[in-house]
């Protein structure tokens, strides 16, 4: 709203500066008044109107006099000018000063301190918001450490559920080790004992079977009286 | 067979044999039978076969026991397996002998023996046995072809091994 206020009063400004100059400009108090004083002095000097010059032939009097009126475009000086140039341009000088001073500069210096308040707004913004984001950022880092922290903690203790795992499984492959090995001693003692067993039994069979052999070849009726006899004697001394 | 049964079939084979007069003798045939019957699966399942009627398993006994044993054991014998009783032969037996003998208060003692025993041997066994056990004997002598050599008496609960065969038999349990 201040801003278009603002360019509409300036917009304005120029506009009437440029007016009154263009007005100062096309009275012709150089060029035109020059022009006519020139147009005048031909008249009388050679009875002839502008009407007559368009007839035709008075090319020479038409030359005259655009030579005399070319003489009247050059300009005068480029650095000083006319006077009511200088009144027109110099009053709506004022009134502009006037109007800026009155209006144009405490609304551009209250835009000014508006502006500059809202820069020191934002540098104190940008500046809470720098230390905002430094906080995040310290917060950030805390959290980093701590997750860091965290980090070498798991490590740690993984390490160290790894280190037990490994001495669990080490005295379990130990165990296992030493179980196989009495359970091969037992299976070997096993074996051998039924080895020795089996070696026994078939010694056994072979003895026996021997003396079976041996006993049932001489165990005729007179051993078998005496067998009896001495079943007889050995039952009635007891 | 419950125990009573036996009891009252032994008890009234010995009156009818006391009534005959040939109690001893018969105890003797009928234990001997008993003997017979248990080394003999076939003869012991015919005998007790209800399906071969009671006349066939009569005339089986009769065709056995005729002429080797008083006719007093035959019938008696005919009488157990006609009343169905040819199962429980040994059983009754048994218990025939051990009456008998309580009835003369002496124990039987069964001698397991490879030959017959002479009647020295029997008479001298009889004393050492009551000396051993302090009881008198009343041996039923058994022939054992396993027992290879040797005596092997059973009186009532107690056994006294002296056999060949136990012999062996501890000689191939020492190995």
């Amino acid at each position: 709203m201040k801003k278009r206020f603002v360019i509409a009063f300036i917009s304005g400004s120029l506009l009437l500066t440029l007016g009154m100059t263009g007005t100062a400009s096309a009275s012709g108090e150089s060029v035109g008044s020059c022009a006519i004083e020139e147009i005048e002095a031909f008249e009388e000097e050679t009875g002839l109107s502008l009407h007559d010059l368009h007839g035709g032939g008075n090319e020479e009097a038409l030359q005259t006099l655009s030579d005399s009126v070319e003489g009247c475009i050059e300009a005068p000086s480029p650095i000083i000018p006319e006077v009511n140039e200088i009144i027109w341009g110099g009053g709506a000088f004022l009134v502009l000063l006037a109007l800026m001073l009155w209006k144009g500069f405490p609304a551009v210096q209250k835009i000014m301190n508006e502006r500059s308040e809202k820069i020191a707004s934002d540098l104190d913004e940008a500046d809470k918001a720098k230390a905002d984001a430094q906080a995040v950022k310290s917060q950030y880092e805390a959290e980093l450490a701590d997750a860091k922290s965290a980090a070498a903690a798991v490590l740690e203790e993984a390490r160290q559920q790894a280190e037990v795992l490994r001495s669990d499984l080490q005295a379990r492959a130990e165990t296992e080790i030493a179980e196989m090995k009495s359970q091969a001693a037992s299976d070997i003692e096993a074996a051998h004992d039924r080895a020795m067993g089996d070696l026994q039994s078939e010694v056994a069979d072979i003895v026996v079977g021997a003396a079976e052999r041996v006993v049932e070849a001489n165990l005729d009726a007179e051993a078998q009286a005496r067998l009896i006899d001495n079943y007889i004697d050995q039952v009635g001394s007891n | 067979m419950a125990d009573d049964k036996i009891n009252s079939y032994a008890q009234a084979i010995l009156s009818v044999a006391a009534g005959e007069g040939t109690g001893t003798k018969v105890e003797d045939e009928l234990y001997r039978f008993a003997q017979v019957l248990e080394g003999s699966d076939e003869l012991k399942t015919t005998l007790s076969d209800s399906s071969v009627p009671t006349a066939r398993r009569q005339q089986i006994v009769e065709d056995l026991l005729d002429g080797q044993v008083t006719q007093t054991t035959v019938a008696l014998v005919s009488m157990l397996v006609a009343a169905g009783r040819g199962s429980d032969i040994k059983s009754i037996a048994d218990r025939v002998v051990a009456l008998g003998a309580e009835t003369r208060e002496k124990a039987v003692a069964e001698v397991f023996s490879v030959v017959e025993l002479t009647d020295d041997q029997q008479s001298r066994l009889a004393t050492a046995l009551k000396s051993a056990t302090g009881k008198d004997v009343e041996m039923k002598v058994i022939i054992d072809e396993s027992v290879m050599g040797g005596l092997l008496v059973q009186i009532e609960d107690e056994v006294i091994d002296g056999t060949v065969r136990t012999r062996l038999k501890q000689l191939r349990e020492a190995f």
